[in-house]
Order: C-alpha cells, then structure tokens, then sequence
C-alpha cells in the first residue's frame, strides 16, 4: 500500500518537485558562486567577508525548505477531498493504516529535495577554497534542511487532512488572533509604553520560533560556511 | 450466515433536510437485490451506512456476516464497490489505477482482470481523465470485479451510459454472479434495468424503507382493480391496499391498487357486496410508482 501511496502522490506532484529539487541542488551552489565571482575581481577574500557574504543567502534556506514542506502536505489530500475520502474508505485497509502510509510517503518524497540539497551543498563545498578557520558544514545544512521540511510537512498534512470546515475554522482562529493580537496591542500602548516596542503578533512567532522546541529550527544556523 | 447484508432499525439524520429512518433491511445470500428510489431518497446514504463510510446514529449493520464498522476491514477486502460518482484518479492510465487498486487486495486475479480489460474494450493505456463516462462505468466494474468480491454493491452503475455500454455492464455482472454464486446489491432509479436481472427488490422514499419483497411478488402481486359498489371502509382486507380513486364519470366503480394479491382474493369482494370488474397486471414502473405514491403523506386540500 505504501508503493502505491507514494505513486500515486509522486504523480501529483512531480511538476512542482521536480523544478524544487533543481532549485534545492543550485541554492547551494548559488551561495558560493557570489563568493567566487568576488574573488575573481581581486585579492582572496578574508574570512569575515566570507561570512558576510553567505548571511545575504541566510534566508533561502529555510524559506525554500517551508515551500517544499508546505507543498508537499498540501497536495497529500487532494485527490481524497475531490471524491470526498470515498475511495479511500472503501479500501480494506483500517483509517490509521491508510493515514500512516500516505504520511511515510510524503516524507519520502520530502527525501529527494533533501538528496538536491545535499549533493548540491557537497558541490559548492568542494568548489571553494576555504581560509584557515573557516569549515563547510553540508551534512549538517542537508539535515537541517529536511527538518525544517518535514516539520512543515507534517503540520501542513495533519492541516490538509482536515474538512474544509475544520481548516476554515482553524485559519479563522489565527486571524481573529492577529486581528486581535494588532488591535490590542495598539489599546494596551496608550496605558502601557511598553507595548509600543513590543507587537504581540511578533512576539508570538518570535516565541514560536526561537523557544526550545522543533521550531527552532527555523532560527538556527543555516551557513554553510561558518568558522 | 442466510443475509449478506442486514440493517435493523438504522436511523441518521442531516438536520432538518434528510433523515434516514429506522431502515430494517435483508439481502440474501446469494440473491441479486434491487434498491429501489427516486433520487434523494436514501438509497446512497444507506449503502455508505453499511459500507461503513458514515456511522449511523442507531441500530445495528452486519455485513457478510460480520459487525459494521467494527470489522470493516475484513468486510471490505471481500466486498467489491461501485459509487454512484467515479472515484478514480484521473491523472492515471487505466494500467497504472489497476495496479494501485490491485495492491490493496488479497484475492485480485490479476488474469481475470485482464480478461476482463479485454472482454469490456478497455485501453490500459489510457489516461482516466480523456475516457468516457462509459469507459469509466467499465473501468470501475472492472476493478470491483477482478477482487473476486463475495457481495458486489452497485450504485447506480449504469446512470448515464449509452445503452450498448449498460448492456455490457450488466452481462459483465450476471455472468460473474452465475460463475461465483456471489451477491449483488445494485441501486437504481430505473425499474426496467432491475426488472429483468433482480429477485430481490428493496425500495427506499423519503429515508424510509417502503417496500422489501421478492422480485416475483413485486411484479405479479401489484394489481390495479376496478371494482363496483366498493365498501365504504376497506377493513380487514386480505391483500395491501396502496390506493383507492373514484373512477371519473362511472358512478360507483372505484380503482384500487393493491399489494400482495392472489387470485383466491377475490372473494373478498363478494363477501362485501362488490364486484371486481376488472384486474389489470402493472408493469414494474407502475408498480413502483404507485407504492411511493401510497407510502407518501397524503395531502388535504385548504389544508
């Protein structure tokens, strides 16, 4: 059941994977190239310069990580929710059985732009002549990498699964939290200065991402190229 | 185990707009079932009941002999399905759905299956999405049949296809039920597709069960009568009386519908003053029209 699952989500989304899979092997290669084409027009370039030039990409990474993982969750369900599940539950398999292997399957699929990432990170390590004190960490960026994916992934399809209902209720709930969180923010500034400097909302998905937790992941350190 | 599939007061309701009505229904092993209904009348909520697709509000569903929706996995490895609306992928080649479809089940015959490709016209190269409604009828046949299912639900499987196809369908479906002995329980909205291939019929209006009887006495036991001097109150009648009409302009000769006659039956009306004048054979569709018609509430007029 599980071959079948991942064909049949493979055949949903191999146009978009496939340009994302090119796009997590070049991210890599694009970073470094900046770094060569700044070499070539004078003297080597010094370490701190190095590091000032890969934290302009910083951002890519976990942006092109959350697309793909986004992607990927979202069309999990899509032929499901087209026929209503009626396919789906009139298979002899138990509903838990069904979810898992259509869960392992999209995580497998997460493992080709993953494969792109890492390759493509062990390419444009390679490419460049590192100064002393400086390491290529392409393992640890591939890794970092799928994390981030499959966090998104598997947030997006627990998400996806839902009835249109159930997703539209849940999206309801986060606006009516950022109305409310920027609303009142605003209220609580007139009798307390320092929500001047600080905005809810912000503060919300600065918590999200920056306290312990899988999220981290996200504000951690994307270099490939670090000391 | 004698019913393939049995209901007992099976009751759920979609607010005020549709309410299934404590359905009791039995299909016999073995039989070929006629589910009879006009369209919003259950017929497709009371298959997803016992497929196990929606969970009843109460009562009891057993499916080949086992609990619904506690055994639905064992139920559904041994029972093959047709929806009313094609639930196949459309990006795929009819080869490619086959093999999906064919993973999930124990007892595919991979060489029936492609008898089966053959005997029905089917292309396995060709995409879902560019076939017709026809071709997918046949396509989704094809898949419930080549699991070699003990119970065969078909719901309404032949709506919308040319005739040619319809027959295919069919003969596809009797020639399989008289090689396995299986169990067919086949929704439609049309009587005459039923008539000939049914010995069971089960007629739904309005979410409730109205009728459940063998084919034979749905088709020989309808009659309409005219009778003379009709009794005023038709009271302990020996058959089922759907209805009863003045007869416009002829004094006092009603037309009564009944159910359940016998030709003994008869003297009933002698022994109430009557006379039957007439007694006419309905055909399936009549039949079937005048049940609803009796089982539905009457209305008054200024009510």
């Amino acid at each position: 059941m599980y071959k079948s699952m991942l064909f049949l989500h493979w055949k949903q989304i191999k146009y978009a994977l496939i340009p994302a899979v090119v796009a997590s092997f070049g991210l890599p290669l694009m970073v470094v190239s900046g770094l060569g084409i700044r070499a070539a027009r004078g003297t080597p370039l010094e370490a701190y310069q190095i590091i000032g030039e890969l934290n302009t990409w910083l951002h890519w990474f976990p942006s092109l990580a959350s697309a793909l993982g986004i992607l990927i969750g979202l069309s999990a369900w899509n032929w499901d929710h087209a026929h209503n599940h009626v396919y789906a539950l009139s298979l002899p398999v138990s509903r838990f059985e069904y979810v898992l292997n259509k869960l392992l399957a999209g995580a497998t699929l997460a493992l080709i732009p993953f494969a792109g990432m890492w390759l493509g990170a062990h390419v444009a390590s390679a490419a460049v002549d590192l100064p002393v004190g400086l390491n290529a960490y392409p393992n640890q960026l591939a890794v970092r990498f799928l994390f981030a994916m499959l966090l998104l992934y598997g947030l997006f399809f627990a998400l996806a699964s839902g009835t249109k209902a159930t997703v539209l209720k849940l999206l309801t709930v986060v606006l009516v939290f950022v109305l409310l969180g920027s609303l009142g923010n605003e209220v609580l500034a007139d009798y307390y200065p320092v929500f001047e400097r600080v905005h809810m909302v912000e503060y919300a998905l600065r918590t999200l991402i920056e306290a312990p937790g899988p999220f981290q992941v996200f504000s951690g350190n994307w270099a490939l190229i670090d000391v | 185990m004698n019913s393939a599939i049995e209901l007992e007061g099976v009751g759920w309701s979609a607010g005020k707009a549709f309410e299934l009505q404590d359905v009791s229904l039995s299909v016999p092993v073995g039989s070929i079932y006629g589910f009879l209904g006009p369209n919003g009348s259950g017929k497709t909520t009371t298959i997803r009941m016992f497929m196990g697709m929606m969970k009843p509000e109460r009562g009891r569903i057993s499916v080949l002999g086992r609990s619904v929706p506690k055994d639905m996995k064992q139920i559904l490895g041994r029972v093959g399905y047709v929806p009313e609306r094609p639930h196949v992928y459309p990006a795929l080649t009819v080869a490619e759905q086959i093999g999906v479809h064919s993973a999930h089940y124990e007892l595919w015959d991979q060489g029936w299956c492609n008898e089966l490709i053959d005997r029905l016209g089917l292309d396995p190269t060709r995409k879902i999405a560019r076939m017709s409604k026809g071709e997918t009828g046949k396509l989704l046949l094809l898949l419930a049949l080549s699991q070699r299912p003990e119970l065969l639900v078909l719901d309404e499987p032949t709506d919308g296809l040319d005739p040619v196809v319809r027959r295919d369908v069919l003969t596809a479906v009797l020639d399989y039920v008289s090689e396995k002995n299986a169990t067919v329980f086949i929704s439609s909205h049309l009587v005459h597709e039923l008539e000939r291939m049914c010995d069971w019929v089960g007629v739904m209006d309005g979410g409730r069960l109205v009728a459940e009887l063998p084919m034979q006495h749905f088709k020989n036991g309808i009659k309409r009568l005219r009778v003379a001097n009709a009794p005023e109150s038709a009271v302990e009648v020996p058959f089922t009386l759907l209805s009863r009409t003045p007869d416009n302009g002829r004094g006092s000769i009603e037309t009564w519908i009944v159910r359940d006659w016998e030709a003994p039956m008869r003297h009933y009306f002698d022994g109430v003053g009557a006379t039957v004048r007439d007694i006419i054979d309905l055909d399936l569709e009549e039949g079937f029209v005048e049940l609803l018609r009796s089982s539905r509430p009457q209305h008054t007029n200024g009510g």
